[in-house]
């Protein structure tokens, strides 16, 4: 089932890493859209919870190499 | 304007003149992706991933210059900005670089509204297109940007390309002036690399400190444009005022045809003296002078004159009052000078 959750991501330097985080979408099974923003630090993930959990997203933007919280 | 007179223009004074306005718009480029590689620690690669941006920044300023070239030679009418918009515009670019330079000083949230957010439908279909090299869309936008800060240097080859009124030799021209700068922008752009690959996360703060000063020289620039008295450069003439103006003063003026010389180092004397409540015929002598002293203006009388390299052209001052002071600067805003009408 297709879900959308809201995150902070407090350390992004600028808009390249908006780009970075974008990237999930094509990178990560079950994420299926990615709205970053630097500027608001904040990215608007819309995944299929069938596929992924929110705590596999988290850790998916750990390894990109940033912290998020869930809103 | 032959094409190599052209080159060798760009070569000399018009890379440093042009790296001075939009050396800001370079340094904005490459942040974006020091700060990448400086998140991503990739470290072996960090003079290559530095090389692409300076590379693709310099290709895109070529490719928008040769396209202004012909559409200049194109249409061969005047696409030249008042005075005023100039100013505005010098205005707009140093709260723009301030911003950023505050932005990566992390001084408050507010300031990462100075950086570019391309719309994610954009970033999308761009990584889309061009898969693992995401980095070059910040630095061919903003030398694409250049073309809107073009230097007094370039206004001067832009208006031969006009000149010339033919849209291949105005593009021919206005590329063997842009690749002749290529060469400064790269070499200052290599500095710059080695001297972030010595001081690593501090060379952050480095860029964020050289577009704090690029913007006040802008503001700098976009006052002694509007011939504000209050410009860094006037104040500091208020209040240290050099003894050769008062011996200068001694003497009466009478004469009301004035002469500078227009050189390529800015214009001389800085102060001339002339009568008031008559008109003045000011003569401006050029002789290979290829600056940008060249775009020569009077903002209060929105006079833009752009010289020829070698001769005179004449300026008519209607009468001023005793006292007043008039500034004049090249279209940029970065030699000045004034008039002072005595009674």
């Amino acid at each position: 089932m297709k879900k959308k959750i809201v995150l902070t991501v407090s350390d992004m330097h600028c808009s390249n890493c908006t780009m970075r985080l974008q990237a999930l979408e094509d990178e990560v099974t079950g994420i299926l859209q990615v709205d970053a923003s630097y500027q608001k630090q904040r990215m608007d993930v819309v995944f299929d919870d069938s596929l992924i959990s929110e705590t596999g997203i988290l850790d998916a933007v750990k390894i990109a190499g940033y912290t998020a919280i869930i809103q | 304007m032959d094409l190599w007179v052209a080159f060798i223009t760009g070569l000399t004074t018009g890379g440093l003149s042009c790296m001075a306005v939009q050396g800001g718009l370079l340094a904005g480029s490459l942040s974006n992706q020091i700060e990448q590689d400086l998140v991503s620690q990739e470290k072996k690669k960090f003079q290559l991933h530095l090389a692409l941006p300076i590379v693709l920044f310099l290709l895109s300023k070529l490719v928008v210059y040769t396209i202004a070239g012909f559409l200049f030679g194109l249409i061969g009418s005047v696409f030249q900005l008042n005075t005023i918009s100039r100013a505005i515009l010098q205005f707009a670019i140093g709260i723009f670089l301030i911003g950023n330079a505050l932005r990566m000083f992390n001084v408050h949230p507010i300031f990462r509204y100075f950086s570019f957010e391309p719309p994610s439908r954009l970033t999308r279909f761009i990584r889309r297109k061009a898969k693992n090299n995401d980095s070059w869309v910040s630095p061919v936008f903003l030398g694409v940007l250049t073309i809107l800060i073009p230097c007094g240097v370039t206004q001067s080859v832009m208006a031969a390309a006009v000149v010339t009124a033919n849209p291949w030799q105005g593009a021919a021209l206005m590329l063997a002036f842009t690749l002749g700068t290529s060469p400064v922008f790269f070499i200052l752009s290599y500095f710059a690399t080695r001297l972030s690959s010595l001081m690593e996360k501090y060379f952050l703060r480095i860029v964020a400190s050289v577009l704090l000063v690029l913007g006040l020289v802008a503001f700098e620039s976009g006052l002694k444009l509007m011939g504000s008295p209050y410009s860094f450069t006037q104040l500091t003439q208020l209040m240290l005022p050099s003894e050769k103006q008062t011996v200068v003063n001694a003497v009466p003026v009478t004469n009301p045809e004035l002469q500078l010389a227009v050189k390529n180092e800015g214009y001389e004397p800085e102060t001339l003296r002339a009568p008031a409540n008559q008109p003045i015929m000011l003569s401006l002598v050029t002789n290979e002078t290829y600056s940008c002293s060249r775009a020569f203006t009077i903002p209060e009388l929105d006079i833009t004159k752009i010289l020829p390299a070698s001769g005179i052209v004449i300026v008519e001052i209607p009468p001023q009052q005793p006292g007043k002071v008039m500034a004049f600067s090249c279209s940029m805003g970065m030699y000045t000078g004034k008039i002072v009408f005595e009674g």
